[in-house]
Protein backbone atom coordinates (compact mmCIF):
# COMPACT_ATOMS: atom_id res chain seq x y z
CA UNK A 1 0.00 0.00 0.00
CA UNK A 2 1.15 3.32 -0.87
CA UNK A 3 1.59 5.49 1.94
CA UNK A 4 2.04 9.53 1.92
CA UNK A 5 4.50 11.00 4.76
CA UNK A 6 2.15 11.97 6.98
CA UNK A 7 0.55 8.72 6.96
CA UNK A 8 3.79 6.63 7.92
CA UNK A 9 4.38 8.93 10.53
CA UNK A 10 0.58 7.92 11.77
CA UNK A 11 1.28 4.13 11.52
CA UNK A 12 4.61 4.80 13.29
CA UNK A 13 3.15 6.86 16.23
CA UNK A 14 0.49 4.14 16.66
CA UNK A 15 3.19 1.55 17.69
CA UNK A 16 4.11 0.20 21.09
CA UNK A 17 6.21 2.40 23.21
CA UNK A 18 5.69 5.28 21.20
CA UNK A 19 2.83 7.26 21.92
CA UNK A 20 1.74 4.54 24.62
CA UNK A 21 3.05 1.56 26.18
CA UNK A 22 0.80 -0.70 24.66
CA UNK A 23 0.04 1.43 21.11
CA UNK A 24 -3.07 1.71 19.23
CA UNK A 25 -3.22 -1.33 16.91
CA UNK A 26 -2.82 -4.49 19.42
CA UNK A 27 -2.12 -7.84 17.16
CA UNK A 28 -3.73 -6.29 13.98
CA UNK A 29 -1.47 -6.72 11.51
CA UNK A 30 -3.19 -4.40 9.40
CA UNK A 31 -2.79 -0.80 8.02
CA UNK A 32 -4.27 1.94 9.83
CA UNK A 33 -6.49 3.01 6.30
CA UNK A 34 -7.77 -0.56 6.59
CA UNK A 35 -8.84 -0.97 9.95
CA UNK A 36 -10.86 2.15 9.57
CA UNK A 37 -12.48 1.21 6.05
CA UNK A 38 -13.54 -1.95 7.60
CA UNK A 39 -15.07 -0.44 10.93
CA UNK A 40 -16.82 2.29 9.23
CA UNK A 41 -18.28 -0.29 6.91
CA UNK A 42 -19.61 -1.77 9.88
CA UNK A 43 -21.41 1.23 11.41
CA UNK A 44 -22.85 1.48 7.52
CA UNK A 45 -24.23 -1.64 7.84
CA UNK A 46 -25.63 -1.13 11.47
CA UNK A 47 -26.72 2.09 10.14
CA UNK A 48 -24.83 4.54 12.52
CA UNK A 49 -22.25 7.15 11.67
CA UNK A 50 -18.77 7.76 14.02
CA UNK A 51 -20.18 11.32 14.94
CA UNK A 52 -23.21 9.28 16.26
CA UNK A 53 -21.25 7.06 18.22
CA UNK A 54 -18.68 9.75 19.14
CA UNK A 55 -21.87 11.87 20.70
CA UNK A 56 -22.86 8.87 22.49
CA UNK A 57 -19.81 7.91 24.25
CA UNK A 58 -19.02 11.48 25.06
CA UNK A 59 -22.73 12.01 26.46
CA UNK A 60 -21.71 9.27 28.97
CA UNK A 61 -18.07 10.26 29.94
CA UNK A 62 -19.46 13.78 30.77
CA UNK A 63 -21.73 12.64 33.24
CA UNK A 64 -19.33 9.83 34.37
CA UNK A 65 -16.96 12.87 34.81
CA UNK A 66 -19.68 14.97 37.15
CA UNK A 67 -19.59 11.60 39.77
CA UNK A 68 -16.19 12.78 40.45
CA UNK A 69 -14.25 9.56 40.46
CA UNK A 70 -17.29 8.01 41.59
CA UNK A 71 -19.88 5.31 40.33
CA UNK A 72 -22.87 6.57 38.86
CA UNK A 73 -26.32 5.03 37.32
CA UNK A 74 -27.34 5.75 33.56
CA UNK A 75 -31.25 6.10 32.95
CA UNK A 76 -30.93 2.31 31.10
CA UNK A 77 -29.52 0.60 34.78
CA UNK A 78 -25.84 0.57 33.25
CA UNK A 79 -23.11 1.94 35.85
CA UNK A 80 -20.02 4.22 34.28
CA UNK A 81 -16.84 5.82 36.18
CA UNK A 82 -14.45 8.03 35.17
CA UNK A 83 -11.30 7.25 36.89
CA UNK A 84 -9.29 10.25 36.25
CA UNK A 85 -5.38 10.25 35.62
CA UNK A 86 -3.51 13.54 35.66
CA UNK A 87 -1.91 14.30 32.43
CA UNK A 88 -2.56 14.12 28.68
CA UNK A 89 -2.06 11.88 25.60
CA UNK A 90 -1.48 13.12 22.42
CA UNK A 91 -2.79 11.66 19.67
CA UNK A 92 -1.11 10.32 16.68
CA UNK A 93 -3.42 11.96 14.21
CA UNK A 94 -1.56 15.15 13.67
CA UNK A 95 -4.18 18.24 14.55
CA UNK A 96 -5.83 16.63 17.05
CA UNK A 97 -5.39 18.56 20.20
CA UNK A 98 -3.62 16.31 23.53
CA UNK A 99 -6.80 14.71 25.34
CA UNK A 100 -7.11 14.08 29.16
CA UNK A 101 -5.55 10.53 29.93
CA UNK A 102 -8.70 9.33 32.56
CA UNK A 103 -11.18 6.50 31.10
CA UNK A 104 -14.74 5.55 31.55
CA UNK A 105 -15.87 2.14 32.42
CA UNK A 106 -18.99 1.24 31.16
CA UNK A 107 -21.14 -1.83 33.06
CA UNK A 108 -24.61 -2.85 31.77
CA UNK A 109 -25.63 -5.32 33.97
CA UNK A 110 -28.47 -6.30 32.08
CA UNK A 111 -26.67 -7.34 29.26
CA UNK A 112 -23.13 -8.38 30.99
CA UNK A 113 -21.47 -6.41 28.81
CA UNK A 114 -18.31 -4.08 30.24
CA UNK A 115 -16.46 -1.70 27.81
CA UNK A 116 -14.18 0.93 28.57
CA UNK A 117 -13.13 3.93 26.66
CA UNK A 118 -10.93 6.92 27.07
CA UNK A 119 -11.46 11.00 25.86
CA UNK A 120 -8.93 10.27 22.99
CA UNK A 121 -10.97 6.93 21.51
CA UNK A 122 -14.22 9.68 21.38
CA UNK A 123 -12.04 12.09 19.76
CA UNK A 124 -10.22 9.40 16.66
CA UNK A 125 -13.81 7.94 16.20
CA UNK A 126 -15.29 11.69 15.39
CA UNK A 127 -12.65 12.81 13.08
CA UNK A 128 -10.98 9.88 11.64
CA UNK A 129 -13.05 6.64 12.00
CA UNK A 130 -10.52 5.00 14.51
CA UNK A 131 -11.28 2.33 16.47
CA UNK A 132 -8.06 0.88 17.29
CA UNK A 133 -6.31 -2.25 15.83
CA UNK A 134 -7.77 -5.71 17.33
CA UNK A 135 -6.52 -6.80 20.42
CA UNK A 136 -5.48 -3.18 21.39
CA UNK A 137 -6.38 -2.69 25.10
CA UNK A 138 -8.99 0.28 24.29
CA UNK A 139 -10.39 -1.23 21.00
CA UNK A 140 -14.12 -0.46 20.86
CA UNK A 141 -15.51 -2.83 18.89
CA UNK A 142 -18.34 -1.41 16.54
CA UNK A 143 -20.42 -4.70 17.03
CA UNK A 144 -20.71 -4.29 21.09
CA UNK A 145 -20.90 -0.39 20.67
CA UNK A 146 -24.17 -1.16 18.49
CA UNK A 147 -25.17 -3.86 20.66
CA UNK A 148 -24.96 -1.83 23.45
CA UNK A 149 -25.93 1.60 22.31
CA UNK A 150 -27.88 1.83 19.34
CA UNK A 151 -29.50 -1.51 19.06
CA UNK B 1 -5.62 4.15 -24.44
CA UNK B 2 -5.99 2.93 -21.14
CA UNK B 3 -2.13 1.85 -20.89
CA UNK B 4 -1.33 5.36 -22.00
CA UNK B 5 -2.85 6.40 -19.15
CA UNK B 6 -1.70 4.40 -16.39
CA UNK B 7 1.53 4.80 -17.27
CA UNK B 8 1.47 8.33 -17.62
CA UNK B 9 -0.06 8.60 -14.27
CA UNK B 10 2.62 6.14 -12.82
CA UNK B 11 5.39 8.60 -14.33
CA UNK B 12 4.08 11.54 -12.60
CA UNK B 13 3.28 9.80 -9.63
CA UNK B 14 7.11 8.73 -9.70
CA UNK B 15 8.08 12.22 -10.37
CA UNK B 16 6.34 13.94 -7.97
CA UNK B 17 7.55 11.39 -5.56
CA UNK B 18 11.22 12.00 -6.63
CA UNK B 19 10.97 15.70 -6.56
CA UNK B 20 9.23 15.70 -2.72
CA UNK B 21 11.90 13.71 -1.89
CA UNK B 22 14.25 16.21 -3.38
CA UNK B 23 13.01 18.99 -1.82
CA UNK B 24 13.43 17.16 1.58
CA UNK B 25 17.13 16.30 0.98
CA UNK B 26 18.01 19.61 0.02
CA UNK B 27 16.02 21.20 2.62
CA UNK B 28 18.26 19.23 5.21
CA UNK B 29 21.48 19.33 3.59
CA UNK B 30 21.92 22.20 1.18
CA UNK B 31 19.70 24.61 2.72
CA UNK B 32 22.14 27.08 4.45
CA UNK B 33 20.53 30.10 6.56
CA UNK B 34 23.79 31.42 8.34
CA UNK B 35 23.73 32.42 11.56
CA UNK B 36 20.68 34.39 12.65
CA UNK B 37 19.64 36.28 15.83
CA UNK B 38 17.17 35.30 18.68
CA UNK B 39 16.09 38.77 20.25
CA UNK B 40 14.31 38.06 23.70
CA UNK B 41 12.29 40.26 25.37
CA UNK B 42 14.81 43.10 24.03
CA UNK B 43 17.12 42.29 26.54
CA UNK B 44 19.17 38.92 25.27
CA UNK B 45 20.53 38.19 22.12
CA UNK B 46 21.14 34.63 21.36
CA UNK B 47 22.89 33.52 17.73
CA UNK B 48 21.77 30.17 16.42
CA UNK B 49 22.81 28.33 13.23
CA UNK B 50 18.90 28.76 11.00
CA UNK B 51 17.39 25.64 10.00
CA UNK B 52 16.63 24.48 13.13
CA UNK B 53 13.24 24.67 15.26
CA UNK B 54 13.14 27.69 17.51
CA UNK B 55 12.42 25.09 21.01
CA UNK B 56 15.82 22.95 19.70
CA UNK B 57 17.57 26.74 19.01
CA UNK B 58 16.48 27.57 22.64
CA UNK B 59 17.20 24.71 24.15
CA UNK B 60 21.18 24.40 22.69
CA UNK B 61 20.95 28.17 24.31
CA UNK B 62 19.75 26.58 27.86
CA UNK B 63 16.32 28.18 27.32
CA UNK B 64 13.67 25.02 28.05
CA UNK B 65 10.34 25.54 27.57
CA UNK B 66 7.81 22.87 28.75
CA UNK B 67 7.31 20.40 26.20
CA UNK B 68 6.50 16.44 26.72
CA UNK B 69 6.38 15.13 22.99
CA UNK B 70 9.71 15.97 22.07
CA UNK B 71 8.98 18.87 19.80
CA UNK B 72 6.50 16.59 17.59
CA UNK B 73 4.23 19.08 17.55
CA UNK B 74 1.65 17.21 19.01
CA UNK B 75 1.17 18.16 22.97
CA UNK B 76 1.11 22.00 22.56
CA UNK B 77 2.99 22.76 25.34
CA UNK B 78 6.26 24.95 24.13
CA UNK B 79 3.86 28.14 23.36
CA UNK B 80 5.45 31.13 23.01
CA UNK B 81 5.06 34.47 21.68
CA UNK B 82 6.71 35.62 18.07
CA UNK B 83 7.23 39.21 17.71
CA UNK B 84 9.07 39.75 14.42
CA UNK B 85 9.90 37.03 11.86
CA UNK B 86 9.12 33.01 11.84
CA UNK B 87 6.94 32.82 9.07
CA UNK B 88 3.65 31.79 9.15
CA UNK B 89 1.21 30.29 11.21
CA UNK B 90 1.04 26.37 10.21
CA UNK B 91 -1.95 24.48 10.07
CA UNK B 92 -0.01 21.84 12.59
CA UNK B 93 -0.02 24.58 15.16
CA UNK B 94 -3.60 25.87 14.63
CA UNK B 95 -5.59 23.36 16.91
CA UNK B 96 -3.52 24.25 19.73
CA UNK B 97 -4.38 27.80 19.44
CA UNK B 98 -6.88 29.63 20.58
CA UNK B 99 -8.34 32.68 18.49
CA UNK B 100 -7.00 34.94 21.02
CA UNK B 101 -3.71 33.17 21.30
CA UNK B 102 -3.75 33.36 17.40
CA UNK B 103 -4.53 37.31 17.18
CA UNK B 104 -1.63 37.99 19.90
CA UNK B 105 1.27 35.67 17.87
CA UNK B 106 1.27 32.91 20.06
CA UNK B 107 2.92 30.16 18.26
CA UNK B 108 4.12 26.45 18.98
CA UNK B 109 7.93 26.64 19.34
CA UNK B 110 8.54 23.55 18.09
CA UNK B 111 7.26 24.16 14.62
CA UNK B 112 8.24 27.47 14.16
CA UNK B 113 11.68 26.87 11.71
CA UNK B 114 14.10 29.33 12.16
CA UNK B 115 15.79 31.34 9.13
CA UNK B 116 15.61 34.32 9.12
CA UNK B 117 16.48 36.32 12.59
CA UNK B 118 13.55 36.02 14.86
CA UNK B 119 12.00 38.62 17.76
CA UNK B 120 9.94 36.48 21.17
CA UNK B 121 8.83 37.27 24.24
CA UNK B 122 9.49 34.55 27.17
CA UNK B 123 8.32 35.04 30.88
CA UNK B 124 11.41 35.64 32.73
CA UNK B 125 10.87 32.58 34.89
CA UNK B 126 11.94 30.70 31.89
CA UNK B 127 15.49 31.55 32.12
CA UNK B 128 15.75 29.89 35.69
CA UNK B 129 14.96 26.45 34.00
CA UNK B 130 17.77 24.45 33.94
CA UNK B 131 18.85 20.49 32.84
CA UNK B 132 19.73 18.40 35.32
CA UNK B 133 21.43 15.42 35.68
CA UNK B 134 20.44 13.71 39.66
CA UNK B 135 21.70 10.57 41.10
CA UNK B 136 18.64 8.33 42.36
CA UNK B 137 19.40 7.66 46.00
CA UNK B 138 16.06 6.71 47.40
CA UNK B 139 12.83 4.94 46.23
CA UNK B 140 10.08 4.64 48.75
CA UNK B 141 6.61 2.62 48.12
CA UNK B 142 3.80 4.77 49.67
CA UNK B 143 0.86 2.92 48.62
CA UNK B 144 0.56 -0.05 46.39
CA UNK B 145 0.60 2.37 43.16
CA UNK B 146 2.49 5.63 45.03
CA UNK B 147 6.61 5.75 44.91
CA UNK B 148 8.49 8.74 45.87
CA UNK B 149 11.46 9.23 44.37
CA UNK B 150 15.05 11.24 46.02
CA UNK B 151 16.90 12.69 43.09
CA UNK B 152 20.43 13.72 45.04
CA UNK B 153 21.29 16.87 41.85
CA UNK B 154 25.14 16.01 40.71
CA UNK B 155 27.49 19.33 40.46
CA UNK B 156 24.57 21.62 40.99
CA UNK B 157 22.02 23.40 42.68
CA UNK B 158 18.08 24.13 41.98
CA UNK B 159 16.03 27.29 42.92
CA UNK B 160 12.39 26.22 42.71
CA UNK B 161 9.19 27.40 44.24
CA UNK B 162 7.54 25.28 46.60
CA UNK B 163 4.48 23.92 44.51
CA UNK B 164 6.36 24.12 41.10
CA UNK B 165 7.38 20.90 39.25
CA UNK B 166 10.15 19.56 37.13
CA UNK B 167 9.81 17.37 33.56
CA UNK B 168 11.55 13.91 34.12
CA UNK B 169 12.89 12.10 31.43
CA UNK B 170 12.05 8.79 30.96
CA UNK B 171 15.04 6.75 28.49
CA UNK B 172 14.15 4.09 26.05
CA UNK B 173 13.55 0.99 27.66
CA UNK B 174 11.73 -2.53 26.84
CA UNK B 175 9.48 -1.81 23.75
CA UNK B 176 9.69 1.59 24.73
CA UNK B 177 11.29 3.38 21.55
CA UNK B 178 11.76 6.77 22.08
CA UNK B 179 12.29 8.86 25.64
CA UNK B 180 9.59 10.89 26.83
CA UNK B 181 9.18 13.31 29.30
CA UNK B 182 6.57 14.18 32.09
CA UNK B 183 5.78 16.72 34.31
CA UNK B 184 5.88 15.80 38.18
CA UNK B 185 5.32 18.24 41.04
CA UNK B 186 8.31 18.45 43.25
CA UNK B 187 7.21 17.32 46.93
CA UNK B 188 10.52 18.55 48.70
CA UNK B 189 10.78 21.77 50.00
CA UNK B 190 12.27 24.18 48.30
CA UNK B 191 14.77 25.45 51.36
CA UNK B 192 16.80 22.13 50.31
CA UNK B 193 18.74 22.98 46.93
CA UNK B 194 20.78 20.00 46.32
CA UNK B 195 17.99 17.42 45.76
CA UNK B 196 14.24 17.21 44.93
CA UNK B 197 11.81 14.53 45.64
CA UNK B 198 8.63 13.96 43.28
CA UNK B 199 5.40 11.34 44.23
CA UNK B 200 4.54 9.21 41.09
CA UNK B 201 1.39 7.32 41.01
CA UNK B 202 1.45 4.06 38.44
CA UNK B 203 -0.50 5.04 35.45
CA UNK B 204 -1.40 1.71 34.28
CA UNK B 205 0.34 1.54 30.56
CA UNK B 206 1.94 4.74 30.85
CA UNK B 207 5.23 4.44 29.35
CA UNK B 208 6.92 7.32 32.17
CA UNK B 209 5.09 5.84 35.09
CA UNK B 210 5.98 1.95 34.15
CA UNK B 211 9.38 3.16 33.60
CA UNK B 212 9.52 4.95 37.31
CA UNK B 213 7.44 1.36 38.94
CA UNK B 214 9.21 -1.26 37.57
CA UNK B 215 12.57 -0.30 35.81
CA UNK B 216 14.43 2.55 37.51
CA UNK B 217 16.84 1.71 40.80
CA UNK B 218 18.36 3.40 43.58
CA UNK B 219 21.74 4.53 41.96
CA UNK B 220 20.67 4.94 38.67
CA UNK B 221 21.11 8.55 36.80
CA UNK B 222 18.05 10.51 35.40
CA UNK B 223 17.73 13.71 33.86
CA UNK B 224 15.22 16.73 33.83
CA UNK B 225 14.18 20.13 33.28
CA UNK B 226 13.09 22.31 35.92
CA UNK B 227 11.70 23.84 37.32
CA UNK B 228 8.35 24.79 35.84
CA UNK B 229 4.73 26.36 36.44
CA UNK B 230 3.00 28.94 38.47
CA UNK B 231 1.69 26.98 41.23
CA UNK B 232 3.25 28.08 44.44
CA UNK B 233 1.77 29.61 47.38
CA UNK B 234 1.08 33.65 46.57
CA UNK B 235 2.13 36.01 49.02
CA UNK B 236 -0.51 37.27 51.22
CA UNK B 237 -2.32 36.75 54.83
CA UNK B 238 -5.24 35.22 53.88
CA UNK B 239 -6.57 31.70 54.98
CA UNK B 240 -5.60 28.68 52.84
CA UNK B 241 -7.77 25.45 52.09
CA UNK B 242 -5.21 22.89 50.50
CA UNK B 243 -7.15 19.96 48.25
CA UNK B 244 -5.49 17.38 47.24
CA UNK B 245 -5.76 13.48 46.14
CA UNK B 246 -3.64 10.75 45.13
CA UNK B 247 -0.16 12.06 43.86
CA UNK B 248 -1.41 15.59 44.12
CA UNK B 249 -0.14 15.07 47.28
CA UNK B 250 3.33 16.01 46.03
CA UNK B 251 3.28 20.11 46.21
CA UNK B 252 0.79 20.64 48.80
CA UNK B 253 3.79 18.42 50.85
CA UNK B 254 6.34 20.70 49.82
CA UNK B 255 3.96 24.04 50.11
CA UNK B 256 3.63 22.57 54.40
CA UNK B 257 6.81 21.82 55.01
CA UNK B 258 8.05 25.58 53.60
CA UNK B 259 5.08 27.29 55.85
CA UNK B 260 6.57 25.28 58.13
CA UNK B 261 9.89 26.52 57.93
CA UNK B 262 9.11 30.16 57.76
CA UNK B 263 7.16 29.68 60.99
CA UNK B 264 3.81 30.92 59.06
CA UNK B 265 0.91 32.51 60.74
CA UNK B 266 -1.80 31.60 58.33
CA UNK B 267 -4.85 29.76 59.38
CA UNK B 268 -4.59 25.91 57.07
CA UNK B 269 -6.74 23.43 56.37
CA UNK B 270 -5.80 20.37 54.07
CA UNK B 271 -8.41 17.97 52.98
CA UNK B 272 -6.94 14.96 51.65
CA UNK B 273 -8.91 12.68 49.10
CA UNK B 274 -8.44 9.06 48.81
CA UNK B 275 -11.24 6.05 47.82
CA UNK B 276 -10.51 3.79 50.63
CA UNK B 277 -8.16 3.69 53.58
CA UNK B 278 -5.02 1.74 51.64
CA UNK B 279 -4.82 5.08 49.32
CA UNK B 280 -3.75 6.87 52.08
CA UNK B 281 -0.43 7.61 52.93
CA UNK B 282 1.94 9.91 54.89
CA UNK B 283 -1.00 10.83 57.52
CA UNK B 284 1.27 10.78 60.56
CA UNK B 285 3.57 13.12 59.02
CA UNK B 286 0.78 15.63 57.79
CA UNK B 287 -0.80 15.28 61.24
CA UNK B 288 2.10 16.26 63.11
CA UNK B 289 1.96 19.78 61.19
CA UNK B 290 -0.97 20.08 63.66
CA UNK B 291 1.39 20.12 66.36
CA UNK B 292 4.12 22.43 64.82
CA UNK B 293 2.13 25.27 62.74
CA UNK B 294 -0.06 27.56 64.53
CA UNK B 295 -2.92 27.11 62.47
CA UNK B 296 -3.03 24.01 60.50
CA UNK B 297 -6.12 21.25 60.26
CA UNK B 298 -5.19 17.47 58.51
CA UNK B 299 -8.68 16.03 57.22
CA UNK B 300 -8.41 12.63 55.44
CA UNK B 301 -11.36 12.22 53.56
CA UNK B 302 -12.09 8.54 51.96
CA UNK B 303 -14.87 8.25 49.63
CA UNK B 304 -15.67 4.53 49.44
CA UNK B 305 -14.85 2.87 52.80
CA UNK B 306 -14.58 -0.78 52.89
CA UNK B 307 -15.90 -2.43 55.67
CA UNK B 308 -12.33 -3.74 56.89
CA UNK B 309 -11.16 -0.28 56.93
CA UNK B 310 -12.49 0.17 60.14
CA UNK B 311 -12.58 4.09 59.00
CA UNK B 312 -14.19 6.55 61.94
CA UNK B 313 -12.98 9.62 59.63
CA UNK B 314 -15.03 12.03 57.40
CA UNK B 315 -16.50 9.99 54.55
CA UNK B 316 -18.08 11.07 51.36
CA UNK B 317 -17.05 13.67 48.61
CA UNK B 318 -14.99 17.05 50.30
CA UNK B 319 -17.29 19.19 49.04
CA UNK B 320 -19.62 19.30 52.27
CA UNK B 321 -16.90 19.56 54.55
CA UNK B 322 -15.32 22.95 53.33
CA UNK B 323 -17.98 25.14 54.84
CA UNK B 324 -16.69 24.03 58.39
CA UNK B 325 -13.47 25.60 57.54
CA UNK B 326 -14.28 28.37 55.61
CA UNK B 327 -14.44 31.25 57.85
CA UNK B 328 -14.38 34.58 55.35
CA UNK B 329 -14.54 33.43 52.00
CA UNK B 330 -13.35 36.83 50.90
CA UNK B 331 -10.46 36.02 52.70
CA UNK B 332 -9.66 32.93 51.66
CA UNK B 333 -7.28 31.15 49.07
CA UNK B 334 -7.33 27.59 48.08
CA UNK B 335 -4.58 25.54 46.49
CA UNK B 336 -5.64 22.54 44.67
CA UNK B 337 -3.91 19.37 42.97
CA UNK B 338 -5.24 16.54 41.77
CA UNK B 339 -7.06 14.69 39.15
CA UNK B 340 -9.20 16.97 36.37
CA UNK B 341 -12.52 15.27 37.84
CA UNK B 342 -11.34 16.06 41.68
CA UNK B 343 -10.21 19.66 40.43
CA UNK B 344 -13.27 20.34 38.33
CA UNK B 345 -15.35 19.24 41.56
CA UNK B 346 -13.27 21.42 43.95
CA UNK B 347 -13.71 24.39 41.99
CA UNK B 348 -17.04 24.19 41.59
CA UNK B 349 -17.41 23.81 45.50
CA UNK B 350 -15.58 26.37 46.82
CA UNK B 351 -17.25 29.05 44.39
CA UNK B 352 -20.56 27.48 45.54
CA UNK B 353 -18.63 28.46 49.24
CA UNK B 354 -18.05 32.09 47.88
CA UNK B 355 -14.24 31.90 46.88
CA UNK B 356 -13.08 34.06 43.96
CA UNK B 357 -12.41 32.46 41.02
CA UNK B 358 -8.88 34.22 41.46
CA UNK B 359 -8.12 32.98 44.48
CA UNK B 360 -8.54 29.59 43.45
CA UNK B 361 -5.12 28.17 42.14
CA UNK B 362 -4.14 24.51 40.22
CA UNK B 363 -1.82 22.86 37.56
CA UNK B 364 -4.01 21.98 34.64
CA UNK B 365 -2.08 19.11 33.75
Amino acid sequence: MKQTPEEKKIQKLMQPGTITLEGFLGEDNRHYHEIIEEDLRLLDKFGISKEQVADKLQDITDEAFESYDGITTLENGAKVEYVSVRGKVVSPFSGQRPAPKGFVKYLDPEKQISISWCPLNIRMIRDYGFFEGKGSPNRLEPELIYELFFK
Amino acid sequence: MIYLVLQTTIIMMITGGVLALLLVIAEKYLADYGECKIDINGKRQETVKGGSSLLNSLNSKNIFLASACGGRGSCGFCKCKVIEGGGPLLPTEKPFLTSEEISDNIRLSCQVKIKTDIKIELPEDIFNIRKYKAKVTGIKDYTYDIKELTLELIDSTINFKSGQYIQLHAPRYGKVKQSVSRAYSISSNESNKSMVQVIIRLVPKGICTTWVHEYLKEGDEVNFTGPYGDFYIRDTSKDIIFIAGGSGMAPIKSMLENLNENDSQRRLAYFFGARCKDDLYLSDYLYEFETKLTDFQYHPVISQPCEEDEWQGKTGYITPYLKDVIKDSKNTEAYLCGSPGMISAMVKGLKKYGISENNIFYDSF
